[in-house]
């Protein structure tokens, strides 16, 4: 494979990872918000796990086809460490951060029914990091002349925050009725 | 304490339960009650129904458990 | 460590339950202790409204109870735990005597033994979902590992020692077959000398008033089990045997041991409102039937003082339907039966509401709020 389809396809897995990371975030916020019907909710749950999947699939081959391109020196190691890469190891590394957070996602969730509730739930809001880490550092490297993958990139950017606005906003009825009862005294 | 002999049930862990209803939708035997949150109407068929697996699989929150069989599945 | 084959024995002859409210089999608990090596809490917390019979244990039978807490952890690895609410004189005695106390705070369901469970371990006095009973292990409700604790009402561990002490024998020769044993009741409310007082199954609940100066000619009403329990009219009182076969009919059951004769000088819906407003306020908040049930109970029974209406009692019919069973505790359970229990004895008295004509209304101050 000559570099330049490797680049090519590096960004372009690249690209459509953070649109389905995107679309995973969304998703969880859409879960965690105001309760919608109860079939919507069976859907967006199995949506959010299986596109999840599918994500995984499009990050392996961008990190595989952006290490191994060579024109450009990343490294193995620069995968999960973040900031040791050769080239640009500021955005590279925010990279690495996010892959470290979304194996720790991953892992947390597949073995979700072995673990205390309150350990999933606090990795599962490292996806709050994790999700403006890969925007940026996919904005920052290999869009700057593409402007068909930077807008798609800034799309991702504004629906997700979008939803994440309105997720901060409304609570479901159930979240807050636990919250105030916890005010109360109970030791 | 669980057995084998007795039919398997479903449970809901109403703690866990956050009232998504993902289950009412997959399952004949539950509905929802005014906030949504489920009604199981008869837990030993809605364990032994087709769709049980899946809607043990796809609470959002985990919050569905059978027990009296086998299966140990779920946090315990 | 070998387990004392002969005190499960003797449990199991004896057939002693537990004497905290839900009677599972005293003997079948302190098996499924001795096989995990469980931890023990001693419940002396009188959780329920109106319930002074932990404190009476506390307070005259304590060499007893400490001996029958050794008998169901004896091995120096298993923590024995007394438990009671803060401030009480109980807690102050039980600390007294270099017992090793958890303080339980001043919430209704805190007394539940997944929510002392709970405490023991350093979480919140609040109940946990029983995927695993607690004698076993499992998870509470922040995930938290649970070590095997068994948690028995004060009065059980008592009766423990005792029917090591003086053989199952004795303790079937009082009470029923079915509800064998002595056991203490405490008898408040609209009476001259409210009292705790020893009895057993079987006898008729004229008697428990008696020693408690005798049910007042003009009581109305009695309440057996609090709030989780209840209610007869004076007459039914008075026919009645203290005996869940007997109490059944009513919807009662023998339970923690509580008979409350209400005040006949006040409307009983609003005293019945007073029971249901406190249980909204005192859900643990982590079971959605409970958290918004219970005040919609509250809310539909405010309705029905208001206007004695049919849709109102509708209304209050499909909410108090809508709780048994379905909290991680039997506190939803109990205030369903407690409703429909009051929808029952105090029909008459609705029929009032519903012509604006409450009796209690020539009494001074009755605020239909």
């Amino acid at each position: 494979m000559t570099s330049e389809l490797l680049w090519y396809a590096s960004r372009a897995t690249g690209v459509a990872s953070i649109v389905l990371l995107t679309a995973i975030v969304v998703l969880g916020t859409l879960l965690s918000g105001r309760r919608a019907r109860p079939a919507t909710a069976a859907v967006r749950t199995a949506l959010h796990r299986w596109l999840s999947l599918g994500m995984v699939v499009f990050l392996v081959v961008h990190i595989v086809t952006a290490v191994s391109e060579g024109f450009v020196k990343i490294g193995w190691l620069a995968v999960v460490v973040p900031f040791v890469s050769g080239w640009q190891p500021g955005w590279v590394g925010l990279g690495a951060l996010a892959v470290d957070l979304m194996v720790a996602l991953l892992v947390t969730s597949w073995l979700r029914p072995r673990l205390p509730e309150r350990a999933w739930r606090a990795v599962h809001w490292a996806a709050y990091a994790l999700w403006p880490l890969a925007l940026v550092h996919g904005l920052m490297l290999g869009t700057a002349n593409e402007p068909v993958l930077r807008g798609v990139t800034i799309a991702c950017a504004a629906a997700g925050a979008s939803f994440v606005a309105w997720r901060s906003l409304s609570s479901p009825a159930d979240r807050n009725r636990r919250r105030d009862v916890l005010a109360g005294e109970w030791s | 304490m669980p057995t084998r002999e007795r039919a398997a049930e479903l449970r809901v862990d109403r703690v866990a339960c956050t009232g998504h209803g993902a289950c009412a939708a997959l399952l004949d035997r539950v509905r929802l009650d005014d906030w949504g949150y489920p009604i199981v109407e008869d837990a030993v068929a809605a364990a032994a129904s087709r769709d049980v697996d899946a809607a043990l699989a796809l609470c959002p929150a985990r919050a569905l458990y059978l027990t009296g069989s086998l299966r140990l599945t779920r946090r315990s | 460590m070998r387990p004392n084959a002969k005190l499960l024995d003797d449990l199991t002859a004896a057939g002693l339950t537990g004497r905290g409210g839900a009677a599972f089999s005293t003997g079948i608990k302190v098996r499924a202790a001795f096989r995990n090596r469980a931890d023990l809490i001693v419940n002396a917390c009188d959780g329920e409204i109106g319930a002074s019979k932990d404190a009476v244990v506390v307070a005259a039978h304590l060499d007893e109870l400490i001996r029958g807490a050794e008998l169901v952890a004896p091995h120096y690895r298993q923590r024995v735990l007394f438990a009671a609410h803060r401030g009480s004189p109980t807690l102050a005695q039980l600390a007294d005597a270099r017992l090793e106390v958890l303080a339980v705070p001043h919430r209704y369901v805190s007394s539940e033994a997944s929510a002392l469970v709970s405490l023991a371990q350093g979480g919140l006095g609040r109940p946990f979902a029983k995927r695993v009973d607690p004698v076993d292990g499992g998870r509470d409700s922040t995930g938290r590992r649970v070590h095997p604790t068994v948690v028995l009402n004060a009065e059980t561990v008592w009766r423990v020692a005792q029917i090591a002490q003086h053989g199952p024998g004795w303790f079937r020769a009082r009470g029923t077959h079915a509800e064998p044993g002595p056991r203490l009741a405490t008898v408040t409310g609209y009476l001259s000398r409210p009292t705790v007082v020893e009895t057993e199954a079987g006898v008729p609940l004229r008697e428990l008033l008696d020693a408690a100066g005798g049910l007042p000619g003009d009581a109305r009403s009695v309440l057996i089990g609090g709030l989780g329990g209840a209610f007869l009219t004076a007459d039914e009182a008075l026919g009645v045997r203290w005996s869940t076969d007997d109490l059944r009919r009513y919807g009662a059951a023998l339970g923690p041991g509580v008979v409350t004769v209400l005040d006949p000088t006040r409307c009983p819906l609003d005293i019945v409102g007073e029971f249901l407003d406190y249980a909204a306020g005192e859900t643990a908040g982590q079971c959605g039937p409970c958290m918004f049930g219970l005040p919609a109970v509250a809310t539909a029974w405010r309705q029905l003082r208001r206007s004695g209406s049919d849709a109102a009692l509708g209304e209050l019919r499909r909410h108090l339907g809508l709780l048994p069973g379905r909290g991680a505790c039997a506190f939803p359970t109990g205030v369903a039966r407690f409703g429909t229990s009051a929808l029952r004895v105090f029909a008459g008295h609705v029929e009032q509401h519903r012509a604006g004509a409450c009796s209690y209304r020539r009494e001074a101050a009755h605020a239909h709020a």
